[in-house]
């Protein structure tokens, strides 16, 4: 069966399924599948059957489908050539006696037979007099379950003013500022720490900390499953607020560096915040979500790149602030012995990835920036006071 | 015309009887759970806040399920009286009764579905040859 809306992905599965492909049969059904599986086999079992084939099972579910929605089919068009909306039970009965015209019913060859008094109803009055209640064996939650979308809040609702006439206030409103303008700013920072003025940095380190944090949250309240991914994506997303529309650029290979980014020291809470809304995001929702994920890996690969320019001794430390993380112990042998310039201008993708392994996990990659991020501040400390 | 007051008294009837079985229909639980019939009426359109028409529909669907399996049943009970004839001993130990897609197949004809299965599949032209005459 095919309808004009078909979806890739519905594509691949019905070419998977194809002996099964109905629409009746879909991946988004499975839980219904399991349901009528179950429910046909106990009415099979009532009726005395002791065991059955696999793939009887499954036909047979599939046409009490089949014959559930012919039903309504017919039920919902009899109510609409009515001039109704709603279905009635006349509908009902009458959709019931045009499936069962094929064996007949009593009384069907009537010409003023009335619905009400229909043989379809007798006999079905007739089967629940006799049979036994045998109620469903689970208990069915109400499905599909439809979950409440909040909007990420338009102009006008938040309050604020949209920039420029051409920005109805219907829209949903821009991000902070701070997520995509500090950018810059916070580079400018960079040199004067080296000097000794940190307070200034630590001010817009907090500006940025809570403008990330409140992109999270609006993320977060969309519903929208992969928020790890996008939790990760956030600090990618300050960092490159100097360059193009992330959602634009390409994706980058792991390892690949785009631009010489100078580091930027992240806040220790921001990073562990971050990582306590991890879950492991190996799973990426398909859709846009995908794209963002792809758009902050290499920003993510370029923050540790960045780190790890910066870094100066190399120490072992150990993280209990942490506790829903679970990473796999032997990172840290790997930072021992190694003694990457200050002030090397790049270090070649390889090395890196050899010093990290090759884990593609987003929160060990997150732990070792934190460490790295520690460590050199800790250095750069030891430099200041030089 | 005679009928017409009958005929109201009748409808009457009927119309009481239905609302008085939609009524015992709330009593009673089908096999079938009520969220699965509104989930596929609600794919095909159907459009009804009666829980007693999901009832109706659930317990029509029941019934169907239960007449095309006891159609099977039969051919299943058929068939073993047809063996046991042959051989006596078969009696005891085909006592299970199994749904097969043969017996299926069979009784789903006379309801109009056509489930007609491949009896094998063969990728080779001696597929299913005896294998003294498949080396030729």
């Amino acid at each position: 069966m095919n309808d004009g809306s078909l979806e890739n992905r519905k594509e691949h599965e019905k070419s998977q399924k194809q002996s099964k492909s109905s629409k009746f049969r879909r991946k988004s059904d499975d839980f219904a599948l399991a349901i009528r599986k179950v429910a046909v086999a106990q009415v099979c079992e009532s009726v005395g059957f002791q065991s059955f084939q696999h793939s009887a099972l499954e036909t047979l579910s599939d046409i009490i489908v089949r014959y559930i929605y012919s039903i309504g089919k017919t039920a919902s068009l009899n109510a609409n050539l009515a001039g109704r909306a709603e279905a009635n039970v006349f509908d009902v009965i009458q959709g019931l006696e045009e499936l069962g015209s094929g064996l007949g019913f009593a009384g069907s060859s009537d010409v003023d037979r009335c619905v009400a008094n229909s043989g379809i109803v007798r006999d079905i009055v007739h089967y629940v007099g006799h049979v036994d209640d045998i109620p469903f064996a689970y208990d069915v939650p109400r499905f599909p379950v439809v979950k409440e979308w909040k909007g990420m809040g338009s102009f006008w609702e938040k309050g604020e003013e949209p920039l420029g006439e051409h920005i109805p206030s219907w829209l949903p409103a821009f991000p902070d500022p701070e997520t995509y303008a500090t950018r810059s700013s916070a580079g400018n920072e960079m040199m004067s720490v080296s000097n000794g003025e940190k307070t200034e940095l630590a001010r817009v380190e907090r500006k940025v900390e809570q403008s990330l944090l409140n992109l999270q949250q609006r993320f977060a309240h969309n519903g929208n499953e992969g928020g790890s991914s996008r939790d990760g994506g956030d600090n990618g997303r300050a960092r490159k607020a100097s360059l193009s529309n992330p959602y634009l650029a390409a994706p980058l290979l792991f390892g690949e560096k785009e631009v010489e980014v100078s580091p930027v020291l992240l806040p220790a809470k921001l990073l562990n915040e971050v990582a306590l809304r991890n879950h492991v995001p190996e799973n990426c929702v398909v859709g846009n979500h995908v794209s963002l994920l792809e758009t902050f890996a290499p920003a993510i690969e370029a923050i540790k790149s960045g780190l790890c320019n910066s870094d100066n001794e190399q120490k072992k430390v150990l993280y209990n602030q942490r506790p829903l993380v679970h990473f796999k112990i032997g990172i840290g042998k790997k930072s021992l012995g190694m003694a990457p310039d200050f002030n090397s201008s790049k270090k070649d993708p390889g090395k890196i990835a050899s010093w990290f392994g090759n884990d593609n996990e987003k929160d060990d990659q997150k732990r070792r920036a934190e460490k790295i991020l520690k460590e050199s501040r800790e250095s750069s400390q030891e430099r200041a006071q030089l | 015309m005679n009928h017409n007051p009958q005929s109201s008294d009748g409808k009457h009837d009927d119309d009481s009887a239905l609302s008085d079985f939609l009524g015992s229909l709330m009593d009673y639980t089908p096999t079938i759970p009520d969220e699965l019939v509104e989930h596929y009426l609600a794919k095909s359109g159907f459009q009804c806040p009666d829980v007693r028409l999901i009832r109706l529909v659930a317990v029509a669907t029941q019934k169907f399920v239960a007449e095309v399996a006891s159609d099977a049943l039969q051919h299943c009970k058929a068939r073993q009286a047809a063996v046991v004839k042959d051989k006596r001993d078969k009696q005891q130990k085909d006592k299970r009764l199994i749904l097969t897609m043969d017996d299926l197949s069979k009784s789903l004809r006379e309801y109009g579905v056509n489930v007609k299965h491949q009896e094998y599949f063969a990728d080779s032209p001696s597929t299913g040859m005896d294998p003294a005459s498949r080396d030729e």
